[in-house]
Order: structure tokens, then sequence, then C-alpha cells
């Protein structure tokens, strides 16, 4: 971090102003400190405990590439780390200015360049809010499809850089299905396009390296993305299930059977008698699973009876299509407050993804890491972003009370961490589907990949030789405090 | 501290991101302090440490929100951080921390009376008298509530008892206001007069349709956030022959400027002439469109940026039709 008192500071300041405008540097204490926290609960706990956080020294909010390419090579020059940002909304610290910094603020990059109604795609400028693309690309007719909690708060870039995922990831996928080709400024301050079509046999495919780099390989400044014409019906149907077993078995047949539904989301017990009570009114025992479809009527009507028939073939209790719409038109109420945990509690969300021979393993090897040595903590999860080999799983674990001393609560929340996450790889899962690795899961990167893990941090050090990008992220080499 | 009073709204607000893309200054500043979660990280922090609220960066920040609802109208649970920054704006004042520029506009905002004309049992509160040939007129500037907003809660009071004792002597029975901002500050606030936004009153009468004329409608962030989406103003539109289309990409951002702030265009031109050039820039066509308003702020406001903006009252846009007949 570099002093305020120090004349570097305004030497630095100067030449950033020089390249984005004066008003588009910002120092003040306003500024930083909402740059200090994103939705990591670790700085969440420092700042309700009055610790001292760490601001970044500079937020720089650029207009184009070429700026950001300017400002990159300012940072090289001066050896100052870059923490890209977009909305903030990163649960996993990814956006954090741990070693201060500049933060490149990406928000005013927030274009839509061009709709190709021929080829259904929108060339965007990745700073845009979620919520507002969506909006645009509806007013042209089409949809993202892209409909994630975190839709209103996240940016595009927020996403590819995490490689996020929205509510109908089923059929649509995730972002990087979503993505056709990406314009990057590298560490250097190269400005690269990758190819433009997502299949292709001209050798390893660079848009997929850079999505889910997290702002550590380069900084991603536009996107070409897919759209989809907003669908003829969309219908939802929910069960209830004696077990998450029984529930489990009929979403994987679903799956496996070819079946083509836009979601499905399968509660456990605990969070069906939790949050489907607490946020639907759903008062029911058992494990409550929803699906939709969507598309064509005549297509949607055929698919679902079949998805209900598999389901009505196991023990259940048929709730209906009201049941399942009800979740759909609830579906962002769930992180509204106070329906999200908050303050004072301690929560995680444990996200791991594996097969659907390995999912429950997964799950029952991290509940009962949980409930075996931090008896203090209740595990509660549901299963969602569902593919034809496997299934996302969506757990937490809820302290009501951590320690009062913000050390000890980070120590007890990173040995649940440790234990949880270590557990679900040993059963065969992955850290993780959507949320991303940041600086929460960083030490986890080299038990995760093992020998791989060299691969990418060879990568790292060619493409950005002074460390710059986002250090110590993704279990990256950090800069040293 | 009156913040105090908001513990509740401070810790639902403080680290929610879901109401962010509602925020007009942060989409137009692209800053973190300019969101519902900026503001409440940032008065946190004062209900902390008193001792912050002396910080120049904070108390510029508190100033520079718009005050749209439209966030707390968006939130599942309606946390209401528009009165947070109103508490903290007020505790600013009380503390003898106001900026000299605020200090200056509210010492002007004070130099005001309110005169009544006419007789009946119906007073006119607005600038399109002609429309209201049988009712009472009151002149005057705002009854207190730009006072209100920037904290300086006794001189509101002050004002607003002038306004009052004006109302009361002329003996009306109903009100009729035209500038949401003071039909959103006086509906409440009298026990024996009936307090009616202009379009409602309008509505209830006998209007002329003529022939009809596409126009977007730029909503009131007062009628739609603040009191409940009230819907004369569109069906005054409507039954006028006006053939309403929706302005922008949705129908949940305010698109009106900082009337939430009442005296916004005062108090930060630069960031109010930003917002004015968003909105520009939403417009199909921003030269041969029609748009209505029902703020009156609005309309000047846009005007003030962009002469060439097609803008008119809902007051104006019944008195066209009036014409046309």
């Amino acid at each position: 971090m570099i002093t305020t008192k120090n004349y570097m500071y305004e030497m630095v300041r100067s030449e950033l102003t020089w390249v984005v405008g004066e008003d588009y540097v910002q120092t003040t204490d306003s500024d930083k400190l909402g740059h200090s926290i994103d939705y990591y609960w670790v700085p969440e706990l420092w700042h309700d405990r009055g610790e001292k956080l760490t601001p970044p020294d500079f937020v720089v909010h650029p207009a184009n590439a070429k700026e950001v390419s300017e400002i990159l090579k300012i940072a090289n020059n001066h050896n100052i780390p870059i923490i890209p940002w977009g909305g903030g909304s990163g649960s996993q610290g990814g956006a954090l200015p741990v070693y201060g910094g500049i933060v490149l603020d990406m928000k005013r990059m927030n274009k839509v360049l061009n709709i190709d109604p021929v080829s259904m795609t929108a060339t965007v400028e990745v700073g845009i809010n979620t919520q507002h693309l969506e909006w645009e690309i509806e007013k042209a007719g089409y949809s993202t499809m892209h409909f994630p909690a975190s839709i209103a708060c996240a940016t595009l870039g927020g996403f590819i850089a995490h490689r996020g995922t929205g509510v109908l990831s089923t059929k649509y996928g995730k972002i990087e299905d979503m993505i056709m080709s990406l314009e990057v400024v590298t560490p250097t301050g190269e400005i690269i396009n990758t190819l433009p079509v997502p299949r292709h046999a001209s050798g390893p495919d660079l848009t997929q390296l850079f999505l889910g780099s997290e702002g550590t390989l380069g900084v991603v400044t536009k996107a070409v993305m897919k759209i989809h014409p907003i669908p003829e019906s969309r219908k939802f149907h929910a069960f209830l299930f004696k077990t998450m077993h029984e529930a489990m078995s009929a979403g994987a047949k679903i799956m496996t059977s070819r079946l083509r539904p836009c979601v499905i989301r399968l509660y456990d017990e605990p969070e069906t008698a939790k949050l489907i009570k607490r946020v639907l009114g759903i008062d029911k025992k058992g494990a409550y699973l929803v699906f939709g479809f969507d598309g064509f009527e005549k297509i949607v009507d055929l698919e679902m009876e079949q998805a209900c028939a598999i389901c009505r073939e196991r023990e259940q209790e048929d709730l209906g299509t009201e049941m399942g719409q009800t979740w759909w038109d609830n579906r962002y109420k769930f992180f509204y407050p106070p329906y999200m945990f908050h303050m004072p509690q301690a929560f995680g969300t444990l996200d791991t993804v594996a097969t659907f021979a390995n999912i429950e393993k997964v799950y029952w090897a991290m509940k009962n890491t949980v409930k075996d040595n931090f008896p203090q903590a209740v595990f509660i999860g549901h299963f969602s972003h569902w593919y034809e080999w496997g299934c996302m799983l969506y757990a937490r674990f809820i302290i009501d009370e951590p320690p009062k001393d913000p050390h000890e609560a980070v120590a007890l929340y990173n040995k649940i961490w440790d234990m949880a996450i270590r557990a679900a790889i040993k059963e065969g899962g992955v850290i993780n589907e959507h949320h991303g690795v940041g600086l929460k899961l960083g030490r986890i990167m080299k038990d995760l990949y093992g020998p791989a893990f060299k691969v990418l941090q060879d990568i790292k050090k060619v493409l950005d030789p002074n460390n710059i990008m986002n250090p110590g992220k993704m279990g990256f080499q950090g800069k040293g405090a | 501290m009156h913040i105090e009073k908001h513990l509740d709204v401070i810790n639902a607000c403080r680290f929610c991101f879901m109401c962010r893309h509602l925020d007009p200054v942060g989409n137009v500043t692209f800053m973190e302090a300019d969101t519902p979660r900026g503001r409440a990280l940032i008065i946190d922090r004062i209900h902390m440490d008193h001792e912050c609220l002396k910080n120049q960066d904070f108390i510029s920040t508190m100033y520079r929100s718009a005050l749209s609802a439209a966030n707390r109208y968006h939130c599942v649970s309606h946390y209401d951080e528009t009165a947070l920054v109103l508490a903290v704006r007020r505790d600013i004042v009380e503390a003898g921390l106001v900026p000299e520029k605020v200090k200056a506009l509210a010492e002007e905002l004070e130099k005001v009376s309110f005169t009544v004309n006419g007789k009946g049992d119906i007073l006119y509160y607005g600038e399109n008298p002609e429309l209201y040939s049988n009712c009472m007129t009151i002149s005057g500037r705002d009854p207190g509530k730009a006072l209100e907003v920037l904290g300086f809660e006794k001189e509101s009071k002050k004002i607003f008892g002038k306004f009052k004792s004006a109302v009361t002597d002329s003996k009306c029975k109903t009100l009729i206001v035209e500038e949401p901002s003071a039909y959103d500050f006086l509906k409440d606030k009298f026990n024996n007069v009936k307090v009616i936004h202009c379009s409602e009153y309008l509505l209830s009468g006998k209007v002329n349709t003529g022939s009809a004329r596409k126009a977007y409608y730029l909503d009131s962030d007062f009628l739609k956030n603040y009191d409940g989406n009230i819907s004369a103003p569109l069906e005054l539109l409507k039954k006028c022959g006006y053939e309403i289309v929706p302005f922008g990409t949705n129908s949940e951002e305010s698109y009106s400027i900082g009337e939430g702030a009442i005296i916004y265009d005062d108090l930060n031109p630069d960031l109010c002439e930003k917002l004015c050039r968003r909105v520009y820039g939403l417009a199909d066509n921003l030269v041969k469109d029609l748009f209505i308003t029902a703020s009156r702020y609005v309309k000047n406001t846009l005007k003030k940026y962009n002469s060439q903006i097609k803008i008119i009252s809902i007051e104006e846009a019944v008195a066209q039709k009036k014409e046309n007949k």
C-alpha cells in the first residue's frame, strides 16, 4: 500500500488522472470503504466488529479497453496491485484489495454495443449490471436467460471472472456456456481478442482460459454472448419426497433420461423445514423438489408429463404446479434481508459439484464433518444446477453465535471450510460450481488440483511477470504485506 | 443520534447488494458509496464511532444521495434506506457540520410566505390555476419539504407552520397539490382538510379526449415509490386520449433525476446533469417524442440540460387537450 502522505501517491494519482480524467479516480474515504468489503463473510465480520479494513489506494473507473491498458502499464511500472471490481457482490473475497493498490471498478464500461439477431448474440461491455443487461436485451425482444440470485448486484464481468451461473443453468448453461468470445487486456497491457466462435479445433480455447481467472490473468473488457428467444411457455411443478435420497434419485433420473428441464432444485429435509417454510410459506416435512421446463408449450407439456411420471414412480406428495410457481416467483427472495443469513451469524456456502455417483457421498461427508466436529453449527443444503452427469450441492453451515473475538471467529470459520471442503474433495467433489475461489478458498487449490496446479501457476507467471493482477487470489502468490 | 432509530435498516442494508441496480446516482457515478449498501456502511461506521460524522467525504456522500425510493419499493422487506439518509442528515445539521452550500440553500428556502386568493372551499397549490377556475389558490414556494430533506427539521416545521396557517385561514375543505413532493409532504398533515394530488381532482371532472397521441410517461418518484404508486396520473392521461408508452427498459428504475431530494439540481448540478443525460440516453427519440411527467421539477430540470426535449406536466397535458378541442 502506498501511504497517502508519500509524494509517490500524488505521482501515481496524476498518471491515473491523465488516463481516465479527474472524476474517475476516487480516493475518498467513502468510496474506499465500499471497496474494502464485498459479500465475503470475513470482511463483513471485520467491519461489524469495528476492526480496520484494508482499503484500496485508488478506485479507478476506466471507460474502455485502451484506458484499462494504460492503467495496467502504469501499475506494472510502479509494481502496484490491480484488483478488478464489478458489482462487488462476490462471496469469495475475490475483489478485495488485500494489498491495497488500484481497484479497477469496471462499472463505467456498461454498454450493449450490438445485438446480432441473425446469430442471436450480443456484444457487451462487461461492466454492465446484469439486470440492466437483461432489461436491455428484453427490450430488443430476447433474453440472456441468465437469472442468478445476484442478477441485480453483479456485473457481467463478475460472472465471467468467477464462472457464475443463473437459475436456468440446466438448459441454458453457466456463464462459460453463454460466452462466445472475449476481449481481454493482458497484465502487460496488450488488448487481445479470443476466437469469435466457442467451438473450434484451433488449439486450446483461450476464451475458457480467461473465464474463471478472477482477474489474475488480465482484465476482461468485452464479451460476445448468446441471447435467446423469449420462450412461449415456462411451467413448474413441485413434489415432496420423504427423503432426500428418493428425491435425488428422481432428479437424477430426469437428467439421465435426457429430458431437458430449464431448472431443477432439491432442498434437503432441514432446508425444506427452515427456508422453504420461512420464505415460501410451504410448511411440509420432507425434501422439496421443484423443476421447470420452458420453450414451445407443446414440448413443455410433454416433457413436464414425463418428468412428473418419473417422480410419481417414487413415494412422494404431489405439490402441483402452484407450489412450483411459488418457488419461481420468489426465487430471489431467499437472498434479501431478513431472509438471508446475516450478522452476527457466521455462515458459509460450501459450494461443491460432483457426479451423480458421488454427489450424495459428498453431501454426507460434509454434513457429518460439520456435525461431528462443530456441534454449534447447523448444516443445510440444496442441490441446484443439474447437468446430464451430476449436480451442484449448495450446502451451508450457520452458527448463530460465533466467538466475539474476530480472530477466533475467523479461525473457526476457516477450520469448518478446511475440514468440510477437504472431506468433499475426498469423495470426488470439486470446489466449486459457481462462486469461484477468491481469497476464501485459495489455500485449497493445491489439494484440489495436485501437480496440475503448477500449470496454472506457470501460466500466471508468463502472463503477469510482475504479479500485479489480483495478487493473493485463487491460491496464486501474494504481494507481501 | 437520529440514526439510532434506524438500526434495523443499517443492519439490513450494510451488506446487501440486492437493490444497487436502482440507485440513480450509483448508476452514473459508478461509485460503491453511492448505493444503499455504500451509504449504510458509512452510517454504520458513524454509528460505531460518532467522530466519523465529521468526515467530510461521508457528509458529502450523504448529500449526494438522490433519495430515490425505488430501492425501498424494490426491496422485498421495504427497508427504508432513504429514511436512514434523512436521519443522518438531521444528525449532521444538529451537530453543526452542515456544508456551507447546504446551509446557504437552507437559508434561501426559509425566505418564503404564502398568500391565498379567491373564495370557495377548494384550495389549489400549484402553477396552473387556469385549470381550477372555481378554486382558491395559494401561492408560495416549497412548504417545508426541501428543508426537511436537507436535515433542517426545526426550520421545516416553521415554514410548514406558515403554510398551515394560510390553509387553515382559507377555511378550505380540500387542498389540491400539483407538485408530487409537496403532495407527499402535506398529505398526512391536516386533520380537517383533504389533501389530494391534482391528477385525482382532474380525473374526477370532465376532461377532453381529442385525438390520440403517443407519449412517454416519466413517473414521479414520490407518487410511485413514496406514495404507493397512485393510479390517478396514468388514468387521467389515458382518459385524455394519451397512448402511454413505458419509458426506458423497465418499470423499476426511477427516471426522476433527483426529485426525491427536491432541490437536487441546486445542490449537485453536475450530478444532476449526469442523471439527465442518462434519461436522454434511454429515450427512443428525444427530439420527436413527447414526454409527460407529474413533477414540475423533473420537467424543468430535463429541459434545462437539453432544451430540445418535448416534456410537459400532467396539467399541461390536460390543458393541451382542452386547447386542441
